[in-house]
């Protein structure tokens, strides 16, 4: 009924498709989800709501990008060799070098671009030209993916 | 017919003989028998554009034709094409002392292919196929027409071809085989990938209007898109009936040239390097002529060649269109800064220092990229260096500021900062906090009470009602989980927050005190649960989230942050949390 009123002025934005792509991951996420409050559950549960977030995001972009290509391998390759405990390590140690990414090792000319490949997804095989172009549509749907988690958790917390 | 439309072709420089050319003259009778036979009015060789023509080479040329005419007329099967061939090979090999010349032609005659060095790899190159120098000289005509306008400068900066030195006893003449074999090499030079090497070395072996002969059609097929323009239609519809003739696929494209001017037809024909440059061109919004114009001026003149290549092509890396590429701009394509290289020494004569240009200077000379074209045009400015390498860095350092600007309005707060490092710094800082706010984001959605129904009309339309989800709405029940943790700010953004949450937060203490105590004895354990959790990742609330925290909590301090401390024991969850409403 208010669907109709307000209606996005371009169904087939970037914003509109991942708002729904991800609504439906996370409904069929909570379906089955079992209400526990262990740390671990909870732990777990945010890594997968992380992931549809990403995976939702990069799929919705599609193979245009360079980075949506990369993130959306790097979720599969993940998904097939699934093993609790590798996750869990992996995740740790990404955590860890992800807490020591933060000093300031700034080269001059492009030597932060190691960074920044870092940083995006797929951004190693890149040369800089093509990282800085794939580095301005990463941070445009990065921007769009906050927008509507914010979104959807504020219209959950509110 | 190829045969009919060569003769045509012959028929009408017939009154125009040099003198000077004694063997071409003893001809002339037999043309002049000739030149009434098959004549159309649609030859492209209309008596009112041959009169313009200079007489010097018309009489060559309708020498030539008159060779091929009388050995076609006595044939009237279109088969003898091949003795048509040998027949003027041989009555030009005589002529033409230049070895360069004879063996491609011998070769081209010993394969049986029509194809002489005319880059055609048609089987129906007949008219083409006769002697290498007599297409051109017939062409040379047309060309001259249908360039002279364009091409002001080919004549003069072109080098005059050393390979015909027999039958162009006229400087001035030579001075037109030159700029039409110039003009021959240079479309030449596009679709060498398709014709292959062998093609290429005949190519190159052979003069340079041997090289036009062939490229001709294809320029032919330009100046048919011109002829929308133009009243010559007639000539226009001959001339692509000649590019018909030659070569199967370029009478195709030709055809649809004709019939969709607008330049929509070049579909079908790879190997047609004019006339796919030509749509590509204007689908470009380009119109026509100025495609027409800047490739006839692409070779010789520095500005033309800054109009098209530097628009067309930006992105070396980025071959979108192939078939656009290469064609109409030959003598760039070769190591792309090469050819540039050298028609800009030509032209602009650049010095010799190395140039530190200024990125500003940059964009003073580029034009804005095209990505049609998979190659760079760089004119080298004055006082810069035109080494291909300093050329080919200058591009990449182009390319990259160009993206560096487009990043710098994409991040916020960028507009000061100055210089590729700082930048980048700034850029990486962003992506990181983007990424923290996924991160934290998908971790409150991990937390909500999974009762809640995610109703996905509701939601969008509500979604949609807020775009930025700056404010929630108070309306909304309160979530039972959610006032333990709220949206954290972003780090760009934090005084639209702060100036949001705290009015909000005065407005609606009260609903929160409600809900809380209602709801108090249920939130419990999932809220604790997850302040444990978040207390648990201390690594994700780093520095710049504390200090956001800490600001939402200086500023609503009073009721949110009392009920918290009376509701929640856990005290981990003060220093994560702030109340956004």
């Amino acid at each position: 009924m208010t669907l109709h009123q307000h209606l996005p002025s371009n169904p087939r934005s970037i914003k509109t498709r991942f708002a729904i792509r991800f609504l439906q991951t996370l409904k069929r996420l909570n379906k089955n989800r079992p209400i526990s409050s262990s740390l671990r559950e909870i732990h777990g549960r945010y890594r997968i709501v992380k992931l549809a977030a990403d995976a939702s995001m990069a799929s919705v972009v599609g193979s245009r990008r360079v980075w949506s290509r990369a993130l959306l391998w790097k979720i599969r390759n993940r998904a097939l060799r699934c093993n609790s405990m590798k996750r869990k390590r992996i995740h740790a140690l990404r955590v860890r070098r992800r807490g020591g990414g933060g000093h300031p090792t700034r080269e001059s000319g492009f030597g932060q671009a190691n960074d920044l490949r870092k940083l995006v997804p797929g951004g190693e095989v890149m040369d800089i030209c093509s990282l800085l172009d794939e580095t301005a549509d990463y941070i445009k749907c990065l921007t769009t993916q906050v927008q509507v988690m914010r979104n959807i958790a504020d219209l959950y917390t509110s | 017919m190829d045969k009919n439309l060569f003769l045509n072709a012959g028929n009408p420089p017939l009154q125009h003989f040099e003198p000077s050319m004694p063997t071409w003259q003893s001809l002339s009778s037999a043309v002049e028998l000739n030149c009434s036979s098959d004549q159309s009015s649609d030859c492209f060789l209309n008596p009112p554009y041959w009169d313009k023509s200079s007489d010097q080479y018309t009489h060559f040329e309708s020498a030539l034709s008159s060779m091929v005419t009388s050995p076609a007329v006595s044939n009237s099967a279109m088969s003898n094409e091949s003795f048509v061939i040998r027949e003027l090979i041989g009555k030009l090999g005589t002529i033409c002392n230049s070895r360069e010349i004879s063996p491609p032609l011998m070769a081209a005659t010993t394969t049986g292919t029509p194809y002489i060095g005319g880059g055609n790899n048609s089987t129906n190159t007949s008219c083409y196929s006769t002697p290498v120098n007599s297409p051109p000289k017939l062409r040379m005509a047309i060309m001259d027409q249908l360039v002279k306008e364009n091409l002001p400068n080919l004549r003069n900066s072109m080098p005059l071809n050393p390979a015909l030195p027999v039958v162009s006893a006229d400087p001035g003449f030579a001075e037109r085989a030159a700029k039409f074999s110039c003009f021959g090499s240079r479309s030449f030079n596009g679709p060498k990938s398709q014709f292959g090497l062998n093609n290429t070395e005949l190519q190159y072996k052979s003069s340079a209007p041997s090289l036009g002969s062939g490229m001709l059609p294809r320029v032919f097929s330009s100046p048919s898109l011109k002829a929308a323009e133009s009243p010559m239609e007639n000539k226009h519809s001959a001339q692509t009936q000649m590019g018909m003739r030659s070569d199967n696929g370029f009478g195709s494209v030709s055809d649809k040239k004709l019939s969709k001017l607008s330049g929509s037809a070049a579909n079908s024909n790879e190997e047609s390097s004019v006339s796919e440059q030509i749509p590509s061109g204007e689908t470009g919004s380009k119109t026509p002529n100025e495609m027409n114009s800047r490739k006839r001026k692409a070779v010789s003149r520095g500005k033309s060649k800054e109009d098209v290549p530097i628009q067309s092509a930006t992105k070396i890396a980025e071959a979108d269109d192939d078939t656009n590429a290469k064609r109409p701009k030959p003598t760039e394509e070769n190591g792309n800064e090469f050819g540039g290289v050298k028609t800009e020494e030509e032209t602009k004569g650049s010095t010799n220092d190395e140039g530190n240009e200024s990125q500003k200077l940059a964009k003073a000379n580029t034009k804005p990229p095209e990505p049609l074209k998979d190659y760079i045009h760089v004119r080298a400015r004055r006082g810069q260096a035109t080494d291909s390498h300093s050329l080919a860095e200058r591009v990449r350092r182009e390319k990259i500021s160009e993206r560096m600007k487009l990043l710098q309005d994409l991040v916020p707060g960028c507009n000061k900062v100055t210089g590729k490092a700082l930048m980048l710094d700034e850029i990486i800082n962003y992506v990181q906090s983007l990424q923290r706010q996924v991160e934290f984001l998908s971790m409150k959605l991990s937390t909500v009470n999974p009762s809640l129904e995610f109703n996905m009309d509701g939601l969008l339309s509500k979604e949609i009602f807020q775009p930025n989800g700056s404010l929630p709405h108070p309306v909304h029940p309160l979530d039972p989980s959610a006032p333990a943790f709220y949206g954290h700010q972003p780090q760009q953004s934090p005084q639209q927050k702060n100036i949001s949450a705290g009015p909000a937060s005065q407005c609606s203490a009260d609903k929160l005190d409600a809900t809380f105590c209602r709801n108090f004895g249920m939130q419990l354990p999932p809220v604790e649960g997850f302040s444990e959790g978040v207390s648990q990742f201390p690594t994700f609330c780093e520095d710049d989230l504390q200090s956001i925290v800490q600001m939402g909590l200086g500023q609503s301090p009073n009721q949110a942050t009392e009920f918290r401390l009376q509701s929640f024991p856990v005290q981990n969850q003060t220093s994560c949390m702030k109340i956004e409403l």
